[in-house]
């Protein structure tokens, strides 16, 4: 038999601080044939990118490997000269990074980049260019010749990413490693970019290592799965199995805190507390997961180590036997929510908000160049006291550009927003009676935040110019910060201090503090992870409960969508071409275009989802 | 001051009416616009000579000094900029900054005198006053002595004019050359985290190349919007350090007609520094379209 393309043993990396070492990878054991794509799961922090430099040798100067060896076709790769290393990266393994619209140089043509590579690795400049030519065209980019001459800044989204993936390929890697290459796709391009990864993978048979947080995407792609936490291996099997049989009680929790898109409604159930890192994991002995465990017990701060169960291809680190059966949901969580509270089913209300025919075009170039290009096209929906409503569709389907219109942030070019039955205007008065009622939360908490303010300044900034005691101020955070179940003493905490979750909070904390009637909500759960997004979502249904706030949420993920809203919104070049609940509109969709984005959701869900 | 002190009223008022002073002020000022166009900029109160010949003669020197100081101030600033940050894990990095900061500390005009001091009087290595040795002679085509020697094809007289001018550039460069340094080194620091090069890097690109081709051509951009900035700070330390080294440039014409209160002439230089200053910027702006293919779109 050969051996396998990669093959990791017991490695493990300690990262020293101030002469204290903590192991940020431990133990970690795994291997992946040639041709076959095995994923790894974990939520950020889980030890996933530290891989990824293990293999890059791209690890910084304070951490080491300190234990292990990662074979490459056999050799030791961290054992091979320098030399023999670089012509090793970027050859035999290669690389699709996670934001391909940053991962090319904006100075240099398509061409300049493709050829400086092939250069590279040795061929000569005729060849140079056929190959580029035939790679574009794996990728699905027919105009192979014209797209060379252009700039990065020239393509959409999706052609860099299919370059990216032309240049993953394109010296016929052993290995390609995935680093959440599909993360801010919406299910349609996922599914593309997915079936393009797999395509070109089949010619070369290249074994693909994919990681990602999505569990479900992992499981509907891949042959073997592995789920990390905290930089060890938790669970190791075949998807099949890690799927629909998870052993390992945080494989459990996350698929828990997923929402699905099929079947009854039911509660999340996040994980709370947070993930160890750093010096955390100094002191811990044992588990690493055990301090947000279910069943945690005293055994469990021995040195476990992962036992193979009975079907001897799953591998599971934890000492819970395998009778423990999986139960999908507890019923003692203190949190739990009815279907029907949870969808906004309270009886109809009279709307507040009702916008009628928005339209709004984008202008370009001047004078003789001028060109229009419809973003908004005729847009009507209204919107009750507490309700829900979503608007999902693709990039550029016009639903950011609905939620800057309604906030005032962009000027429409046609139609009315009425509040509370009166036109919403430009002026002065007018801006100040909309950010009264409506309200922005935005996408991403670590640019959203003022770096230099503490949590408490951020989240009472509206009171900041009007008449208001620092007591009042003092009162309105704690008060703000119970609303997000956030602990007081995070208060006078800086951003850089707080947990990703944590801030997403205190971004939402802010947009409450003159408890807005709307809030609009930009793809607020798409970055963050699984665990964290559950919190976050039972929190804003927990906030509808306290304030009977309404919410626009922007979403691309339908199962998000269902799990939050009464009604969703599905936008197609700037109109909307369908409306209803989401059972409904997602059961049986009408809309050429709902009918695809439903069916590309579906198969990313992959295998049906537990019950 | 045109005037003898006893000049009577009368005669007062026929030189007011001479030199137009009798009008409005808009009016002077259209007329002086007016004149300007058809290439006239007026008489020197003080020589009455014309105030384009002295601009046009005194012009080349300053222009040859400006160039001179841009070239060995942009080379020092992006070599010592590259060189710093390729070996910014070693002393080489802190002995860059440290010559750095003394650059920066001390203003170019001190910086003319301490040369002058050092290597002109001190060492006698160079020479530092005027354009050119008095001794030799040189026929005059198009005004700039480094073209005309040049031309005229004599090396040993080139040369001589070229070490005149080298400790004035020199102190103008040191001007330059520390922000230049700096800047260059911080964008490149950021370019280095960026997504691009790590994508590059992990294609396996030598790291050679991933400095001087990848990084590098980000890293000018926000370097040329600096020397835009800084070619404005540039003429103006022409003033001071023509007037130090003696070279009858358009520094010295304004200084000696701030001194003599020559309106004429310090509207006209004015007007040339600034017009001086809108080409650079123009200059700069032009190289960045053609550097960044983002610009412009």
């Amino acid at each position: 038999m050969t051996p396998p393309v990669l093959s990791v043993d017991a490695l493990s990396v300690r990262l020293n601080m101030a002469g204290e070492t903590v192991d940020l990878l431990h133990d970690l054991t795994f291997s992946l044939h040639k041709g076959e794509t095995l994923a790894v799961v974990g939520e950020s922090g889980a030890g996933k990118s530290m891989l990824t430099r293990v293999l890059a040798q791209q690890l910084p100067d304070n951490m080491q490997v300190s234990h292990g060896a990662v074979y490459f076709k056999g050799e030791n790769l961290l054992a091979l000269p320098a030399k023999q290393q670089r012509q090793i990266t970027g050859r035999e393994i290669t690389y699709i990074p996670q934001e391909p619209m940053v991962a090319l140089n904006p100075v240099m043509t398509i061409g300049q980049q493709f050829s400086e590579y092939l250069q590279h690795l040795g061929m000569n400049k005729k060849r140079r260019h056929a190959e580029t030519l035939t790679a574009l065209e794996d990728v699905g980019l027919q105009d192979g010749a014209s797209l060379l001459k252009r700039y990065p800044h020239q393509l959409s989204g999706g052609q860099c990413q299919r370059i990216m993936i032309a240049l993953a390929f394109i010296s016929q890697p052993a290995l390609v490693i995935c680093d959440e290459a599909t993360t801010a796709l919406d299910a349609v391009n996922q599914n593309r970019v997915l079936s393009l990864i797999r395509r070109c993978q089949k010619k070369y048979d290249t074994a693909v290592l994919f990681i990602t947080h999505d569990i479900s995407l992992a499981a509907s792609l891949s042959e073997q799965v592995m789920v990390m936490y905290a930089g060890e291996l938790m669970e190791f099997g075949l998807s099949n199995s890690v799927l629909n049989n998870p052993r390992h009680p945080y494989t459990q929790a996350l698929m828990q805190s997923r929402p699905a898109i099929t079947g009854p409604w039911q509660p999340l159930i996040p994980l709370q507390g947070h993930m160890p890192g750093g010096s955390e994991l100094q002191q811990l002995k044992g588990c690493r997961f055990q301090s947000r465990c279910r069943f945690a017990g005293e055994d469990c701060t021995n040195r476990i180590q992962p036992r193979l169960l009975d079907d001897d291809s799953h591998l599971v680190r934890c000492l819970i036997t395998p009778s423990d059966e999986y139960h999908p949901s507890s019923p003692d969580e203190e949190d739990t929510f009815s279907e029907h509270y949870a969808l906004g089913l309270l009886g109809t209300s009279e709307p507040f908000l009702r916008a009628e025919n928005i339209s709004k075009d984008y202008i370009s170039g001047r004078f003789a160049r001028r060109s229009r290009k419809r973003a908004l096209k005729d847009v009507s929906f209204t919107l009750a006291p507490g309700e829900f409503v979503a608007v999902v569709g693709e990039s550029g389907s016009g639903k950011s550009t609905l939620a800057h219109t309604l906030m005032g942030l962009e000027k429409k070019h046609g139609g009315q927003i009425y509040l509370h039955d009166k036109a919403l205007g430009h002026s002065e008065s007018e801006w100040r009676r909309r950010i009264g009622c409506i309200q922005m939360v935005f996408q991403n908490p670590n640019s959203a935040l003022n770096p230099a303010r503490t949590t408490a300044s951020l989240m009472t900034q509206p009171m900041e110019y009007r008449r208001f005691l620092p007591s009042e101020r003092r009162q309105r955070a704690q008060a703000l910060a119970h609303a997000v179940g956030l602990n007081k003493k995070l208060l006078p905490c800086l951003p850089q201090d707080l947990s990703g979750g944590q801030r997403q909070r205190v971004n939402i904390g802010r947009s409450l503090c003159d408890i807005p009637q709307l809030l609009i909500a930009d793809e607020i759960v798409s970055g963050l992870d699984v665990s964290v997004q559950a919190q976050i979502l039972n929190l804003l249904l927990r906030l509808r409960r306290e304030f009977k706030i309404s919410l626009l949420l922007i979403s691309h993920d339908l199962a998000v969508v269902r799990y939050l809203c009464s009604r969703v919104l599905v936008m197609h070049q700037g109109e909307i071409v369908e409306s209803g609940p989401p059972q409904q509109v997602f059961s049986s969709p009408q809309h050429p275009y709902t009918k695809t984005l439903v069916n590309a959701s579906r198969s990313a869900e992959g295998l049906e989802p537990v019950q | 001051m045109l005037l003898p002190p006893n000049g009577s009223a009368d005669e007062l008022q026929r030189l007011r009416a001479a030199l137009g002073l009798d009008q409005p002020l808009l009016q002077q000022f259209l007329i002086w616009l007016k004149n300007l166009l058809h290439g006239n900029a007026g008489l020197s109160i003080r020589s009455g000579e014309e105030v384009s010949t002295l601009i046009l003669s005194a012009l080349p020197v300053t222009l040859q000094l400006v160039t001179l100081a841009i070239l060995i101030g942009a080379g020092a600033g992006f070599i010592s900029g590259v060189l710093a940050f390729r070996y910014r894990f070693t002393p080489v990095r802190n002995s860059l900054e440290v010559t750095n900061a003394m650059a920066l500390s001390v203003p170019e005009f001190l910086w003319g005198i301490l040369l002058m001091l050092v290597f002109g009087i001190g060492l006698r290595v160079s020479p530092f006053f005027g354009e050119v040795d008095p001794r030799l002679m040189v026929e005059q085509q198009t005004g700039f002595l480094l073209i005309d020697t040049l031309l005229s094809g004599n090396p040993a007289a080139f040369l001589n004019v070229l070490s005149h001018y080298l400790l004035p550039s020199l102190a103008l460069a040191l001007a330059i050359a520390p922000t230049l340094m700096r800047i260059l080194y911080s964008s490149l620091n950021q370019i280095y985290a960026s997504e691009y090069m790590r994508s590059a890097r992990l294609r396996g690109l030598p790291e050679r190349r991933l400095l001087l081709v990848h990084a590098l051509r980000n890293a000018v951009l926000p370097a040329l919007n600096l020397m835009s900035v800084q070619a404005g700070m540039l003429i103006g330390g022409t003033l001071l350090i023509e007037k130090i080294y003696g070279l009858q440039g358009i520094g010295s014409l304004m200084i000696d007609a701030i001194n003599n209160q020559d309106l004429p002439v310090i509207q006209a230089v004015a007007l040339v520094y600034a017009i001086c200053v809108l080409m650079i910027n123009q200059a700069t702006e032009w190289l960045q379209h053609v550097l960044d293919p983002r610009a412009g779109v």
